[in-house]
């Protein structure tokens, strides 16, 4: 078949390139960091890769079709910029990429052709980068003359498994934030909908680590095994954890040492980035442990809060990273009424205050209507009861009991005034009036 | 003249579930805040230590409180020293049947005399009811917020279901502003209508004098003139 690639022999590929083992294993190593493992099984991996296809004399290389939807290219780029294992070896040596817009040497017919020929052959992975326009019959993005959406669902039915990069194919990404004209969703909720139960490995970021994929490539070529994964259908060893969990300044954190603003001696003493929007305690991803760049740095080691780009629900477009995060530097995303948008802490402190100035003129009725402090003048009769005597709540022809200071009791008739509650309301206030006037003397008297 | 209040209308465990409520949830708000944005430095730790503590703490009480008020009596009024079991103080009685109107009326200034009823008032015991269920819902996106219970199935699947994280945190956020209006109003109304008299009552268990009410005859039934603190 034209799409197969075949391996040399591992130790024979190793020597082509002037590998020693000593950097094999440094590869190994990478791969057991990539993949958030522990580097105790580094010989269990090398073992693996030396009896995998890759180490095999004649075998097979694992077919890789990698199709882009609605995408900036960037988790390709990332992908480029890979330096162990580096892409060539990668592509030539681990994997056989029979389709990449970007990378494949081969454009036009002839590529569309490996494409066909590697679907008809089966046994491979799919990797989808770019969101799912879903909306004008997928035709916003197309190939070929074909829409996106038709190419994915015939690379993906017969496909081992497909492998969602980036937060764009996870969820639809930033193109799904409101108000989402385009319809975008990720690969796992379009293959669901489409019928197809091909397995789907949710890899977010924007853009998603390339060790991530190789970590996940590593598994599926030489465990021949997609990773574990979680409920979100994530590799569970690179997104259960949280990055403020794995965060090197988390101990700034817990002390309470935080940047407050750029620029000040906080920020050169690498203090925690959390009070200016950092998204690391909501967002689960291994970025500080798996780092960028070929494990230089990451995105708060360069001094940036998270913006917690990894945050993608595969379920729920809604739930895509740039709606729920943005703006990146405030504590909340903002709400969204209709076109009318507000942050929640301005709309509950808005609340507070006019509730309180309301108390407060309240207050000043009160004591304006002598009710403060308990004194209130109840009524004789219920107003409902007075309406509807023959359907009476209360009962108003009991006699009433007065308990007097030294504890003797007095019954009188109903309906008398007792001396708690007088007949009127000018007859309250001024008892009142002379109340208040009695407690003043009181204290006045009090302090002489 | 207020209502007279007795041992029986605020009894003894329900004294102590108020205070710890009311402790727990002073803490939780200043901790809250602190932990929605750290306005200071060196109290992280502290402040995140507090809230759970005092989440947990307040979450237990709040279950204790619901299990009591089957189980302890206490008076459905006010200057009465009949006793029924607690709940009858939250379901909808008799003595307050009607009475909405009037209590808003009340309330707006719009009639001068206080409505009869039973220990809470109709708009009282419509927000004291809520308290409890917010009280609970308050933990449960509070759960779903604290790492080592938020990847549990039970929190995780309302984490999805309210749109992620941030959805949560923002519910739990607006939620503790409830609280806070509500405290505001409870205050307000406790110092301005209960007065001095019902909070030695509610915070030291010492009663007073005043009017007395008849569970039976749903009225007034005279006046306890005595200074009983």
């Amino acid at each position: 078949m034209k799409s197969e690639a075949t391996a040399s022999e591992l130790e024979n590929i190793l020597e082509l390139h002037g590998v020693t083992r000593r950097s094999f294993m440094k590869l190994c190593g990478a791969i057991v960091a990539a993949a958030g493992v522990s580097g105790l099984t580094v010989p269990r991996v090398a073992q693996a890769l030396e009896q995998s296809v890759i180490g095999a004399k004649e075998g097979n290389l694992y077919p890789v079709i990698w199709l882009e939807g609605a995408s900036c290219t960037g988790c390709t780029e990332a992908f480029a910029q890979l330096r162990v294992p580096d892409p060539a070896s990668l592509i030539l040596e681990m994997i056989s990429l029979n389709y990449n817009d970007v990378l494949s040497a081969g454009a036009g017919e002839s590529l569309e052709e490996a494409k066909s020929q590697t679907i008809a052959a089966g046994n491979y992975i799919l990797v989808y980068e770019g969101g799912i326009l879903q909306e004008w019959g997928g035709y916003a993005t197309r190939i070929g003359g074909r829409p996106s959406t038709e190419i994915l669902t015939e690379a993906a039915r017969d496909a081992n498994a497909v492998v969602a990069l980036g937060s764009c194919a996870v969820n639809g990404g930033w193109m799904a934030a409101h108000p989402n004209p385009s319809n975008a969703c990720g690969v796992q909720q379009y293959l669901t909908q489409a019928g197809i139960s091909t397995p789907v490995v949710n890899v977010p970021g924007c853009p998603a680590n390339p060790e991530w994929l190789v970590s996940i490539l590593t598994d599926v070529v030489v465990m021949n095994s997609l990773p574990q994964l979680n409920d979100q259908n994530k590799p569970a060893s690179l997104f259960d954890q949280t990055i403020h969990d794995l965060c090197p300044r988390r101990g700034h954190f817990e002390n309470g040492e935080f940047v407050r603003q750029y620029g000040t001696k906080e920020e050169s003493e690498n203090y925690c980035l959390y009070a200016m929007g950092c998204r690391g305690p909501q967002t689960r991803a291994a970025c500080p442990i798996t780092l960028y760049n070929d494990r230089r740095s990451w995105c708060v080691d360069a001094g940036a809060p998270c913006i917690g780009c990894c945050e993608a629900n595969p379920n729920d477009p809604g739930d895509n990273w740039v709606e729920v995060n943005a703006p990146f530097a405030n504590r909340h995303r903002k709400l969204r009424i209709g076109d009318w948008q507000f942050e929640p802490q301005t709309l509950c402190l808005a609340i507070t205050g006019i509730l309180a100035v309301c108390l407060v003129i309240h207050g000043f009725g009160m004591k304006k209507a002598g009710r403060l402090d308990g004194n209130v003048r109840f009524e004789k009769k219920r107003r409902w009861d007075a309406k509807h005597p023959d359907r009476s709540i209360g009962d108003y022809d009991e006699p009433l009991t007065i308990i007097h200071e030294d504890g003797t009791k007095e019954t009188v008739p109903a309906g008398t005034n007792l001396p708690g509650v007088p007949e009127s309301d000018e007859a309250w206030k001024k008892q009142h009036a002379a109340q208040v006037a009695a407690k003043k003397a009181d204290k006045k008297g009090g302090r002489k | 003249m207020d209502m007279a209040e007795y041992h029986e209308t605020h009894p003894l465990p329900f004294i102590v579930t108020h205070w710890i409520n009311l402790v727990c949830m002073i803490c939780l708000i200043l901790s809250g805040f602190y932990i929605h944005f750290p306005a200071f430095d060196g109290f992280m730790g502290v402040a995140r230590g507090i809230h759970v503590l005092c989440g947990i703490v307040i979450t237990i009480n709040i279950i204790v409180r619901i299990v009591m008020t089957f189980i302890v009596k206490s008076a459905p009024g006010n200057g009465t020293h009949e006793t029924k079991a607690d709940i009858y103080s939250w379901l909808p009685q008799k003595d307050n049947r009607h009475q909405l109107t009037a209590w808003i009326g009340y309330y707006l200034f719009l009639r001068k005399e206080h409505p009869l009823g039973g220990k809470y008032g109709v708009p009282q015991k419509i927000s004291y009811v809520l308290i409890p269920f917010l009280i609970l819902f308050m933990a449960y996106t509070g759960f779903a917020l604290w790492e080592p219970t938020s990847q549990l199935p039970f929190f995780l699947a309302g984490t999805e279901a309210f749109g992620g994280m941030m959805s949560m945190r923002i519910i739990h956020y607006f939620m503790m502003f409830v609280f806070i209006l509500f405290m505001f109003i409870h205050v307000y109304l406790s110092f301005a209508e209960g007065g001095k008299g019902m909070m030695k009552m509610m915070f030291f268990n010492k009663e007073h004098g005043g009017l007395t009410y008849d569970m039976k005859t749903h009225n007034v039934s005279g006046e306890d003139e005595r200074n009983l603190e």
